[in-house]
């Protein structure tokens, strides 16, 4: 029975039929079967993002007996006061630099590994290793290496004063008489520092699925292209590549996007949100307002506008996969 | 084989004692305490055999130790006893998570020869009753690498914050590349209470902010000062301390508490403390800091509160509170450890003593009330943050709009 309801419902043409004796015991037995899955998504889903919801409009403090109902105060507030402001900039420049970066490369390196002959597979694990490697371990390593005084990195940049480094870079010269930048401390710096460590984490993973993505573009409309006239390797990844990688940046770029928003580890182990909050991304609000300063409200109402972003990228997926980004 | 069952029945016997009482123990800044606890528990074994004591993962700081106690209360598994900062134990006796020590306090046959401190006691008295023994009591001080102060000239250590902008200055002009530190990512808002009492003002009275005065603009300007007139860099405290244990930092001001940790890793460099610079003269008075033992059990086994209480009443007294003094920069709470163990320790470390000079300016180191306490301090926090990273130009300003964010923070 089981079957039948799966190849029924597989049908476009059975559907129609099937709605109409909804109580037939076959589509009871669909019910029932796909009822714990539901079940479970109700009460490990759906029911905390509800009592979220219904908590961002309270003034709950964890280990109080109760609450008072505030309305729209938490909301008001985060659309208010700077510090929030400033999240929402942490979090979107985040996101626009890191998305485009980490797809930019991904597919660079994804097409650079394709044409290759040899040691292909030797340039996927040395990409991937971030992907793979803890990112809070890697944070650390990071906060090492980049350490304003005994790091790996200003120590580099120190061994270049006195050459003629100094003569062609402003820059240089300034780090060379001062101190070059504390990467983590320079609310000029700190953002991009955490940028770059999002973009060296997450680029390797978008690699792979461009890589699994173009194995999906048939030889023959390459051929085809040539004998059209597209002679140049620009030619080929405009009017060939790019087209039939279509699904695979948009998936791509949703995942990036909501891992993007969702980064927290780094800033965690490393700024703490700081300096002047430049790296305070959404994540680690919640984390800061909810858990280290047990004020549930006003998180639960960072987290609702969290995942009304994320909710909001997830239907416009939805939407730019029904306007026929398939080609094949 | 009758050897054998003798054999396994002593065994038996032998670790019934030990396995008698388990209490568990949470503690922050392991790189500090851990080699007191590690001192304290070596004579605890031998003296308790019978009480087992476990202790759970460290807690980061301060606000974290709090935080994971609110937490656990909410969840049930609260430790035997805890170490919670000074300024933070109200909210847990508030929230009736900590346990009254008063009546063990009354078991005790003489209590009061056992040498606590009156005015470290006073820290942890709510109600008229005592919640705490202080374990480790800090004050801010002078850290100087005396080879670089040499640098500007002269070794006369200053006295005041202009003094120290001075200073600065003629070192910076003598390649020192790193003059100061100045600890404003203390705990929060230490340094920022150090500085308002220094001019005899607290932060908080009652439910009110008390810097939206004189006093706390001075505050505002005196930071701007030290961190423009210095160009300090914005360290994160960890890398702080590891710079100026390096010898790449001049001065540092730091709690007294970090004293051991820096003697234990400094390198090759003359380093002194001194008192706590004031505004324009002397401070004063100076925010206690440092952490109290609470009891935050919530077992109803007699046997093993009273373990908690042995655990808590030897850590705080004799020998632990000298095991304090030795391993850390802290002051011990206890006047019998002060004047038995470690008579001639202040003489042999110097250093040590510069926080048991400022004694006589020990004051509370306030806690914001209210639900927000914790939010309150990030404020202030992020607010100091906004002059050390030059975003903030024009105190005032600063200044009220703190006092505006505080003020609809705390209970009205």
């Amino acid at each position: 029975m089981a079957v039948d309801v799966a190849a029924s419902s597989a049908l476009p043409v059975a559907v129609q039929p099937a709605r109409r004796r909804a109580l037939a015991p076959a589509s009871l037995a669909g019910y029932a079967f796909v009822a714990p899955a539901i079940l479970l998504m109700l009460v490990i889903l759906v029911a905390p993002v509800l009592i979220a919801a219904a908590l961002s409009f309270t003034d709950y403090s964890l280990g109080n007996p109760g609450f008072d109902w505030v309305g729209t105060d938490n909301y008001e507030k985060m659309f208010s006061r700077s510090t929030y402001t400033k999240m929402l900039t942490a979090s979107a420049t985040y996101v626009l630099v890191v998305v485009p970066a980490s797809i930019g490369l991904g597919l660079g390196a994804a097409l650079l590994i394709n044409s290759l002959k040899r040691f292909g597979d030797f340039y996927k694990t040395i990409y991937f290793l971030p992907v793979m490697a803890a990112l809070l371990a890697m944070a650390i390593v990071w906060e090492f290496s980049l350490h304003p005084t005994v790091g790996i990195v200003n120590q580099t940049l120190e061994s270049g004063c006195g050459t003629f480094l100094e003569q062609i870079s402003d820059w240089y010269a300034a780090g060379c008489a001062r101190n070059f930048p504390l990467w983590f401390g320079d609310r000029d710096y700190a953002i991009w520092t955490i940028c770059f460590i999002g973009i060296w984490q997450g680029f390797g993973f978008n690699m792979v699925l461009y890589l699994a993505g173009l194995t999906g573009v048939p030889r023959e409309l390459y051929q085809a292209a040539a004998i059209d006239g597209a002679d140049s390797a620009w030619d080929r990844f405009r009017l060939v590549t790019w087209p039939m990688l279509g699904p695979t940046t948009i998936f791509v770029l949703t995942i990036t996007t909501i891992r993007s928003f969702q980064v927290f580890d780094t800033v965690e182990a490393i700024t703490g949100g700081g300096p002047s909050k430049t790296t305070y991304v959404m994540m680690f609000a919640i984390y800061e307002k909810a858990i280290q300063h047990n004020l549930i409200g006003i998180g639960a109402a960072i987290t609702v506008v969290f995942l009304a972003f994320v909710l909001f990228l997830t239907f416009l997926q939805r939407w730019l996969v029904e306007r026929r980004v398939h080609y094949t | 084989m009758k050897r054998l069952f003798a054999m396994a029945a002593a065994a038996a016997f032998y670790a019934a004692p030990a396995a008698a009482v388990e209490i568990e123990v949470g503690y922050p800044y392991s790189h500090l305490f851990d080699v007191t606890y590690e001192k304290i528990m070596e004579s605890f074994k031998k003296e308790h055999p019978e009480i087992q004591v476990k202790f759970r993962a460290t807690y980061e700081g301060y606000e974290d130790a709090t935080n994971i106690i609110l937490r656990e209360a909410v969840s049930g598994n609260l430790p035997d006893v805890t170490m919670q900062g000074l300024n933070r134990q109200a909210i847990l006796v508030e929230k009736g998570i900590a346990r009254s020590l008063e009546p063990f306090i009354a078991k005790e046959a003489n209590f009061e020869k056992e040498g606590y401190h009156q005015a470290m006691l006073d820290l942890s008295t709510f109600n008229g009753d005592v919640h705490g023994l202080p374990f480790s009591i800090s004050l801010p001080v002078g850290y100087y690498n005396m080879d670089l102060v040499r640098k500007s000239g002269s070794d006369k250590l200053p006295q005041t914050w202009d003094e120290v902008v001075t200073l600065c200055k003629e070192m910076r002009a003598n390649g020192v590349k790193n003059p100061v530190f100045w600890g404003w990512n203390i705990t929060g808002n230490w340094f920022m209470q150090a500085l308002m009492w220094s001019q005899d003002e607290p932060i908080v009275k009652g439910n009110k902010v008390n810097f939206d005065g004189e006093a706390g603009l001075t505050s505002f300007e005196t930071m701007k000062k030290i961190f423009r007139g210095c160009e300090m860099q914005n360290l994160s405290w960890k890398d702080a301390l590891a710079a100026f244990a390096s010898g790449d930092v001049g001065m540092m001001f730091w709690s007294t508490s970090a004293l051991g940790a820096v003697e234990r890793s400094k390198g090759d460099f003359e380093m002194k403390t001194a008192e706590f610079p004031g505004i324009g003269g002397k401070p004063k008075g100076l925010p206690a800091g440092g952490n109290a033992a609470l009891l935050v059990s919530q077992s109803e086994d007699p046997e093993r509160l009273q373990a908690a209480w042995t655990f808590l009443k030897y850590i705080t007294s004799g020998t632990g509170a000298a095991a304090v003094a030795e391993t850390t920069g802290y002051m011990p709470p206890n006047k019998a450890a002060n004047e038995i163990i470690l008579k001639d320790f202040y003489k042999r470390n110097p250093n040590k003593e510069t926080a048991v000079r400022q004694l006589p300016l020990l004051r509370d180191w306030l806690a914001y009330p209210g639900d927000k306490g914790l939010a309150v301090t990030q404020v202030i926090y992020d607010g100091i943050e906004s002059i050390v990273t030059g975003e903030e130009d024009d105190m005032k300003a600063l200044q009220s709009d703190l006092v505006a964010e505080v003020g609809d923070m705390l209970p009205k």
